[in-house]
């Protein structure tokens, strides 16, 4: 369970990225979060494994306020939260499996990174991620020889790789056509059914939000605006998130 | 974000123009057009300026080589005639250059694995995507750039004057001379990698080492390896003078030779080094094609 | 490999096992790789002993150390031919003229040596000269041309010419080689002569290559000069080695920073113009 209260963050040079934010997400939830680009959806994913850091108010994730990790703990913390990236993020220069065992990494000690010795069971158990998201036959291919849509399954695979428990998806399909983007959408829905995983995802294709997740976060400039289950979005509740200048000029 | 653009532009006229205001040429149709006034005529008084002083400083003088030009062509001649007896016909001679050219390899060797392998973890540190913390990037910098600065034959002299003569004191010296343009070439590479794969890695849960051995490493290594074999390239040359002021290989052999006006030997030793240069330089290349 | 094994067993999926046995193995190539690299720094490390420092050795290292911190400060602004700034000048001229005649000499030798232009045994002729002059050492240069000229910086100058001819003809030949050949043909279109589309259509192309070219050997000649000096060629190399045989280490100091200064400059300033060059 993920619980934000009254989380708010405040960069550096002033901007504030998120306004008292109040949430709470169950396990095996299928979460979209939609909004403006520089509404803060980014901020908000990212505050929940720690790449970012709030400035205020608590979040806590099953029973672990996330504020007080520090080094080790808060690596600890990471390994059960998978992270998506809308770029892949991998070793292009690297195959597939190469990639999907660098999430095997931090458990491993100093001299089996340094050599690069990954056991059998971990191959096979990177083998058996790729599988799951139906390429293990590019298992051995350099990952610049793949597709955009393949590459984002390797890094899919790498993320169930760490036995996730939570699947945080920063515009996991912004850089894919309209095909392969419907394919990795039902690749989460799979996961989330299937593995009781907590899937958020930060998109901004709101018609495969609404096709596939089963609740809505609507951001605006930092603020939560709407947060209800997809059946009940309205247009009027997408006019607010998307052209909330809009709605103070109407209420004048 | 184009208007800050061009009020940065105009802030920015080049001093030249400022003094001498551009033409302007204004075409029959009224259209009119700045042309700038061209510098070339600046930067060529200037070149002369500098080719005269520097000819005036060094006491440059073309009649020398006309009248003693002949001179060079002897030597040459002689050193194009090498002493054949030093490769096998004269036993003790052969020994003794041949022991003279492997010392040259061997420091050469030794030297760029030792420097190479000091100058990774140093890069990393000097990296400014890797390392957040400025002052030490700064310091490292600046630390490689005054160890560049140091010619080799200069540190083999302080490492002859301090460990005595002989190939520790060239190995010391090829190690700094390796370690310093290694550390430069490797933390310019290491700046322009893909930092995505390092993110993801830390996301789930990596500490930095472990970041970025698996995320980094994967794409700095064949550069690396590339640039460790190019400093073997340039090392063996530069291996080969350093026995000059004492620290081992060839150059002692070349210094007597020259001291000695024996100039067919000194072509065998050029010969023998130009052998191991060409294998070298080739093969390294070929691997570098490999890699790259 | 794993590509053709998929494409085998197309009509029924692989399973994890297959993949599996499917690896490409290489641990072979690797631990050959080790064992080669392990033999040469065995081999190496056969005629290169520590055998302790020189016998003033921890004197000397502090000595060095001593002046590095205290340079000779009168010897850093004296403006005599002693004096820093002279010999600093002294090594720079020297750079300088050896860059231009050498750079000035390898435009006829690149351009026979490139087989785009000339036939092929020629070119290769004249690979084979440039290859001969770059593997004579600069300081063997050096010694060679003391007996035409004397020892004095002029004879620096001549040396660093010679010396500079092998790296600039290189990198000369990868220029001419680089040459976008379609805007001749447009020349060509538009009716040039010959002499027309050198001027218009190749000069263009390598005048800027060639300039970043010479710059850059200009830096590494500046470091050359400095140490030409030991085998008296002039610049500041002579004075350095002298107090550094006669241990007068704040002398020693003020050379050296002269020298690391400069260095930095020159790098500084080499860096730029060629950034500039390379963006026209």
């Amino acid at each position: 369970m993920i619980e934000f209260k009254h989380v708010d963050k405040v960069y550096p040079n002033g901007v504030k990225g998120l306004k008292d934010v109040n949430l709470t997400i169950d396990q095996g939830e299928f979460v979209a979060i939609i909004g403006l680009s520089g509404a803060g959806k980014s901020t908000l994913i990212r505050t929940i494994n720690r790449m970012i850091d709030v400035t205020g108010g608590q979040l806590i994730v099953d029973g672990t306020d996330v504020m007080t990790l520090k080094g080790k703990a808060m690596r600890r913390y990471r390994r059960k939260i998978g992270m998506i990236f809308q770029s892949y993020n991998l070793v292009t220069r690297s195959t597939a499996i190469k990639n999907v065992l660098t999430s095997m990494v931090p458990d491993m000690n100093f001299f089996r990174v340094l050599l690069g010795l990954f056991t059998k069971e971990q191959k096979m158990h990177a083998l058996e991620a790729l599988d799951k998201v139906g390429i293990l036959d590019k298992a051995y291919t350099r990952c610049d020889q793949l597709s955009g849509g393949q590459q984002q399954r390797v890094s899919l695979a790498r993320t169930l790789n760490q036995n996730p428990t939570i699947i945080l998806a920063d515009e996991p399909v912004a850089a894919l056509d309209p095909v392969t983007a419907k394919q990795v959408m039902s690749d989460f829905r799979r996961i989330n059914e299937e593995m009781n995983i907590t899937v958020l995802i930060n998109i901004h294709h709101v018609d495969l939000a609404l096709n596939y997740c089963t609740r809505v976060i609507g951001i605006r400039a930092g603020e939560v605006v709407y947060d209800g289950p997809t059946t009940s979005v309205t247009q009027e509740i997408l006019d607010e998130i998307y052209n909330g200048a809009a709605i103070p000029t109407a209420e004048k | 974000m184009r208007k800050k653009q061009k009020a940065e532009a105009v802030v920015k006229t080049p001093l030249l123009d400022r003094l001498i205001p551009p033409r302007e040429i204004t075409l029959p149709n009224g259209h009119s057009v700045k042309k700038p006034v061209s510098r070339a005529p600046f930067i060529a008084v200037l070149t002369i300026a500098v080719i005269w002083i520097s000819a005036v400083v060094t006491g440059f003088d073309f009649r020398i080589i006309i009248e003693r030009g002949h001179q060079l062509g002897y030597i040459l001649g002689r050193i194009f005639q090498p002493n054949w007896s030093y490769f096998g016909g004269d036993a003790a001679g052969t020994k003794k250059l041949m022991d003279a050219l492997f010392d040259t390899i061997k420091m050469s060797i030794m030297g760029s694995v030792i420097g190479a392998t000091l100058a990774l973890p140093i890069s990393v540190m000097a990296s400014n995507n890797i390392n957040r913390s400025t002052g030490v990037v700064w310091f490292l910098r600046i630390l490689l750039m005054i160890i560049r600065t140091l010619p080799t034959l200069i540190i083999a002299k302080f490492a002859a004057l301090i460990f005595g003569l002989g190939t520790f004191a060239g190995t010391v010296a090829i190690v700094v001379f390796t370690f310093g343009i290694v550390a430069k070439m490797m933390y310019e590479s290491i700046e322009t990698i893909d930092m995505g794969a390092f993110e993801a890695t830390e996301s789930f849960g990596a500490n930095k080492f472990q970041a970025f051995w698996s995320a980094c490493m994967p794409q700095i290594l064949p550069t690396y390896l590339s640039y460790c074999l190019y400093s073997l390239e340039m090392n063996i040359r530069a291996a080969a003078i350093l026995g000059y002021v004492g620290a081992g290989g060839l150059g002692i052999l070349i210094n007597e030779f020259i001291g000695w006006r024996d100039y067919e030997s000194l072509g065998a030793v050029l010969l023998a080094l130009f052998v191991v240069v060409l294998i070298i330089e080739n093969t390294s290349q070929y691997l570098r094609k490999k890699l790259s | 490999m794993a590509k053709t094994k998929s494409l085998l067993n197309a009509d029924h999926p692989l399973t994890i096992e297959e993949a599996y046995e499917s690896r490409p193995r290489l641990w072979w190539l690797y631990t050959l790789i080790l064992l080669i690299v392990a033999a040469l720094l065995g081999w190496s490390g056969t005629s290169i002993t520590y055998k302790g420092l020189a016998t003033k050795g921890m004197t000397i290292a502090q000595g060095i150390g001593y002046g590095l911190v205290h340079p000779d400060t009168n010897l850093l602004f004296n403006l005599t031919s002693e004096g820093v700034p002279y010999q600093l000048l002294q090594t720079v001229a020297i750079a300088v003229l050896g860059t231009l005649i050498g750079g000035v000499l390898a435009i006829p030798f690149s351009f026979l040596a490139c087989d785009r232009i000339v036939p092929k045994p020629v070119a290769v002729i004249f690979r084979a000269v440039i290859l001969g002059i770059r593997t004579i050492p600069s300081l063997v240069w050096a010694l060679v041309w003391i007996r035409v000229t004397g020892p004095n910086a002029f004879c620096g100058v001549v040396t660093e010419s010679v010396c500079s001819i092998g790296m600039i003809c290189k990198m000369y030949i990868t220029a001419i080689e680089d040459i976008d050949t379609k805007i001749l043909e447009s020349l060509d279109a538009a009716g040039c002569n010959g002499l027309q589309k050198v001027r218009y259509g190749i000069l263009p192309q390598i005048i800027p290559n060639f300039i970043s070219t010479v710059i850059y050997r200009f830096d590494i000649n500046v470091k050359d000069a400095t140490t030409l000096g030991i085998v008296g060629a002039g610049g500041i190399g002579a004075a350095l080695i002298q107090c550094m045989n006669s241990s007068r280490w704040s002398m020693v100091g003020a050379y050296l920073t002269g020298m690391i200064v400069l260095m930095i400059l020159i790098e500084l300033f080499s860096t730029k113009v060629r950034a500039k060059l390379a963006r026209g």
